[in-house]
């Protein structure tokens, strides 16, 4: 399927970096377990024909030196799929604010 | 059938696309060495657009020696680099298609 | 899916909040995707729980035959893909899914004293994930990427590995449909040692080409150089 992802900038994204001057990344962080479920995700979502991950990946190297340059590297994947899924149509910023809201107050109950 | 055996020296086309395709750019317009044949598979272009009759085309591991890929290569005479060309994106050397 | 929220060490506010937003959006995307039938929990899962099984284990038992076997060493550099069969794993099927990332040919690329190999994906950071488990971080890096390509000897110094002068450093971008793992050189100071034993000293980065396999170390290091985005 062609897409493009160009370089807009959604709200509900950029509002995931919260820090001014992010860390450098460390040479053997260890992944956060999201990380694991967002590389299954990317997966998902590539074998079943939504975000091909060469794609995916050709998108985090440009998204990642404009649009999310100030985002730490191991966060790009996340945001670009997000950016992704945002241009194709297949979820409204809307939807994505809200379902955002609706998961931090549940991890905030947890 | 393969156009090219192992050892024919080939040059990768500079053709311009739009379809989503796996040759490196460093590799544009270099000649290198068919080292070895590859299994024929769909062409990257036609899996990333789904064509289920998309061609079934040659594969080839071409070798280059650094200093001929990049102008300024800072190590030495005798590095190597390879990688895999589909059999529509090389020329004989020599013979380069625009 | 259940979720562990203990995040256990106490980072910085500002830290902890960028961590529990990425957190929160990636639970986010998961959620909205699967309600939107893009993919079911249950695919989902098959993923995790194959990333959780997978790691170097069946590189590293390969080396360590190979070093051990003339006629396995054979096999494995003539067919690595079927001849990963022999320890369990199967590259036309390795989660049990068929997906499109992991059905591929595998070869195997062996040092010699006359050339010392190295794997990179320049594209999209591609890895032969059910020999070697996931890519570490600094491997998807541009910076690793664009770098070891141009200036493999540097990058490679960066890890401590200096190839002598004499040695052919050659470089595989693993751009198509084939994903590679470097077969090292075994190393003095193993003689007699068991399959077990050598296995254990084959790391991850040594089948990457980053580093060497030595007598007495078994992890794996990581760059001198922070590696930037």
């Amino acid at each position: 399927m062609s897409m493009s992802i160009d370089d807009q900038r959604y709200p509900v994204l950029m509002a995931t970096l919260r820090r001014a001057d992010p860390a450098p990344p460390e040479p053997d962080r260890t992944p956060a377990p999201w990380e694991a479920n967002l590389q299954a995700t990317c997966e998902c979502l590539s074998w079943r024909g939504t975000l091909d991950t060469l794609e995916r990946r050709h998108a985090e190297d440009t998204l990642g030196a404009t649009t999310y340059a100030d985002f730490p590297a191991h966060a790009r994947a996340a945001v670009v799929t997000a950016h992704a899924l945002l241009e194709q149509g297949e979820i409204s910023e809307r939807e994505l604010e809200t379902k955002m809201n609706d998961v931090r107050a549940r991890f905030q109950q947890a | 059938m393969s156009r090219f055996e192992i050892g024919d020296r080939v040059t990768v086309r500079e053709a311009t696309t739009l379809f989503h395709h796996r040759t490196q750019a460093y590799t544009r317009g270099r000649t290198g060495v068919v080292v070895e044949h590859r299994p024929e598979w769909l062409i990257p272009e036609h899996e990333a657009w789904q064509l289920e009759d998309g061609r079934v085309e040659p594969f080839y591991v071409v070798r280059f020696h650094q200093r001929d890929l990049w102008p300024d290569y800072t190590g030495l005479e005798l590095d190597t680099l390879e990688t895999e060309v589909a059999e529509g994106w090389l020329d004989p050397a020599g013979e380069v298609t625009q | 899916m259940s979720h562990d929220h203990d995040h256990a060490h106490h980072a910085p506010i500002e830290a902890a909040d960028e961590v529990s937003e990425f957190d929160v959006l990636e639970t986010a995307i998961r959620e909205l995707a699967i309600e939107k039938g893009l993919f079911s929990r249950e695919d989902h899962r098959r993923f995790t729980e194959w990333a959780e099984r997978i790691g170097p284990h069946g590189g590293a038992r390969m080396v360590a035959r190979a070093w051990l076997d003339p006629e396995f060493k054979r096999r494995l550099l003539a067919d690595g893909t079927e001849t990963s069969k022999e320890v369990g794993i199967n590259w036309l099927d390795p989660t049990g899914t068929g997906t499109p990332s992991d059905n591929t040919y595998f070869y195997v690329l062996e040092n010699t004293p006359a050339v010392h190999n190295v794997i990179v994906c320049t594209l999209c950071s591609c890895y032969p994930r059910p020999v070697l488990g996931q890519a570490p971080e600094w491997y998807k890096t541009p910076h690793y990427r664009r770098r070891v390509v141009r200036w493999p000897r540097e990058v490679l110094a960066e890890f401590g590995l200096h190839v002598p002068l004499d040695v052919e450093v050659r470089v595989h971008d693993s751009n198509q449909k084939s994903r590679f793992m470097v077969l090292p050189m075994r190393p003095e100071g193993t003689e007699g040692w068991t399959e077990d034993q050598l296995a254990a000293i084959v790391t991850r980065d040594t089948m990457i080409g980053v580093a060497l396999p030595r007598a007495g170390w078994t992890g794996d290091r990581s760059p001198a150089a922070t590696p930037r985005a």
